[in-house]
């Protein structure tokens, strides 16, 4: 059993995943099996085992191990009996290719890494041979290993199927977190157009602004309103001042003109009298001198 | 300049490298850019191909090139269905619909009384039946714009002044001389306009002068830009003012005067600056000037990538 023990990981792992269902036999024995890359020379001595399957049964299980793998991997491993053929590096490149599809196949059919099937097969295999066996005591161990697998595959079972509740959980959960960044998305487009709108708003009021601020600067040159406002009120007021005394002054010197024209006439009326007096006088003295020059003669 | 066939040849190749893009005009759809140069033609460019995301190298170059003029053409501007492209003395209108076809003609041609030279501004310049003749600019006009609110035109030229005119009646309604104010006249360039763009009350004018800011009703200067180099072409956008003029640089110039900034373009001088409104709140940039490459913006901090004259 240890060479084979030994050989079947590391075929395993040179053979890609397509011998996983050998080694997941054994992993439920031994423990993960590390599934680092090991040499391909172990895999001629395996590949050339399965031919004389059920030879050299060391161990129960190495027969159905060899029947069951003959059965489910024989046409992988013929494939690979004949891959081992060609060169060892060429091997593990082709082995991989054909591996893949097998890969493929078996997980889709199988989805669990090919257990559970092989454990119904196994325990269908097994059920037969109780029915058909006779002892007791080995009817009782095989039955009581059949209840074990029966537990296993239900317990298996249950695992899937809360795996599955849990995946569908999940999409759940990814559609509503996906449905909010869809919303926050839209939202931010929102905000994005109103700030636009408000950056436009803000650059009309900014040049509205600075068109006041020009035409302030030139204003500013200008002097203030109020100082020539008052300034034209003192003026306005010394202009009435002036004109007043101009009245009062005016007004004097026509009195005074009146006053000097009386006085004139008086004056003239005043030589007229004296005038006429004395011509009056001088009439006098002629017409008496006149009349003495007549009484005379 | 008798060119058979606008693609291939080294011939073509040469004349590449002279090429100046003197105007562009963006489709009443906004798919499409038609930009003029000096050697007469028209390119049309697929915007929204060459924007689009998985845009390639020959989204970047001309869907067509149309043999549009003998002569420089200087100006275009578009309407909903039309491109009109101005020339030495003549308009040319083309139909949109059309320009991306091979062998398209013109729809019309005019040629406007004693022009020598022309610029063809907003559309409404040339409704038939609202023509005036507006005398009054004592040489060259170089560049015409419309104002939005008040049914008015305001026209720049060789003269240094602005004009301002009413539509309905055809007259003079305001003059501003901008080489005798202090502030911006720079007597060693010249006292030429080249470059008008309004808004509302506002008015920016430069070329000879510095570039300044203008506010109409008072008819005073507000700010002056400090750009040491005469400009050719400015644009009132959101709250800047862009411009470009001689030197390989866009000014993005903020109206209380400060320069916020200055990116660097491919062609040595810019001649037009032409923007296309994506959305309400995304508007694209092209530029162009001497130089067969025409530099689009979709963020006005940097350019984005070339459209390139073929």
């Amino acid at each position: 059993m240890t060479p084979g023990a030994v050989t079947a990981p590391s075929i395993a792992t040179t053979a890609g995943p397509s011998a996983a269902p050998l080694c997941h036999h054994r992993h439920r024995r031994r423990g993960p099996v590390p599934r680092g890359a090991r040499g391909s020379p172990a895999r001629p001595p395996r590949a050339a085992r399965p031919p004389p399957a059920g030879s050299g049964p060391s161990s129960r299980r190495l027969p159905l191990h060899g029947r069951r793998s003959r059965r489910l991997h024989c046409g992988k491993l013929t494939s690979l009996a004949a891959a081992a053929a060609p060169p060892a590096p060429a091997l593990a490149a082709m082995g991989a290719v054909t591996d893949d599809e097998v890969i493929r196949k078996r997980l889709l059919i199988d989805g669990d890494g090919a257990g559970d099937d092989r454990r119904i097969n196994l325990l269908v295999k097994s059920f037969i041979k109780w029915c058909n066996s006779g002892s007791q005591e080995e009817g009782y161990t095989q039955y009581q290993r059949m209840l074990s697998t029966l537990s296993q595959c239900e317990f298996s079972m249950g695992k899937t199927l809360l795996v599955y509740d849990m995946n569908l959980r999940e999409m759940e959960n990814y559609e509503k977190i996906y449905k909010d960044i869809e919303n926050s998305i839209a939202a931010a487009h929102e905000k994005i157009s109103e700030c636009k709108k408000q950056i436009l708003q803000a650059k009309r009021i900014r040049k509205n602004r600075q068109e006041y601020d020009a035409l302030a600067k030139v204003i500013q040159h200008h002097p203030d309103r109020h100082e020539t406002l008052k300034q034209l009120e003192a003026l306005g007021k010394e202009l009435q001042n002036l004109s007043h005394i101009k009245e009062n002054v005016e007004d004097k010197l026509e009195l005074r003109r009146k006053q000097f024209h009386v006085l004139l006439s008086t004056i003239h009326e005043l030589q007229q009298t004296l005038e006429n007096d004395e011509k009056l006088s001088e009439a006098e003295e002629s017409q008496e001198t006149q009349m003495e020059a007549e009484a005379k003669q | 300049m008798a060119l058979s066939s606008p693609s291939g040849g080294v011939r073509r190749a040469r004349q590449l490298l002279h090429v100046s893009v003197l105007a562009q005009s963006a489709s009443p759809c906004g798919r499409f850019l038609a930009a003029a140069n000096d050697f007469g033609e028209i390119a049309i460019f697929g915007l929204s191909a060459a924007l689009s995301a998985e845009a390639k190298e020959e989204n970047r170059r001309a869907v067509a090139v149309v043999r549009a003029h003998n002569g420089p053409v200087y100006s275009l501007a578009s309407t909903e269905r039309l491109l009109l492209s101005g020339s030495d003395g003549e308009i040319r209108a083309w139909s949109w619909a059309e320009l991306g076809r091979k062998g398209c003609r013109e729809l019309w041609t005019r040629r406007p009384p004693c022009r020598s030279s022309l610029e063809v501004p907003e559309i409404n310049g040339l409704e038939v039946n609202q023509r005036h003749e507006l005398r009054g600019h004592q040489d060259l006009v170089h560049v015409v714009a419309l104002r939005e609110q008040l049914p008015q035109v305001l026209s720049g030229g060789e003269d240094g002044t602005v004009r301002l005119w009413d539509l309905r009646t055809g007259a003079q309604v305001q003059l501003i001389e901008v080489h005798k104010y202090q502030e911006c006249s720079r007597p060693q360039l010249g006292k030429w306009i080249r470059c008008l763009a309004t808004e509302s009350d506002w008015m920016v004018c430069g070329g000879g002068p510095a570039l300044t800011l203008w506010h109409l009703r008072s008819g005073t200067p507000t700010t002056v830009f400090g750009l040491a180099q005469p400009q050719h072409h400015a644009l009132f956008h959101q709250d800047l003012v862009l411009s470009g003029g001689v030197g390989p640089a866009l000014h993005l110039l903020q109206l209380s005067g400060d320069v916020r900034g200055k990116v660097p373009v491919t062609p040595a001088a810019l001649r037009s600056l032409c923007l296309h409104p994506r959305s309400p709140e995304h508007q694209v940039l092209t530029v162009a000037g001497n130089s067969p490459k025409i530099d689009v913006f979709t963020n006005l901090g940097y350019r984005a990538f070339s459209l390139s004259f073929t």
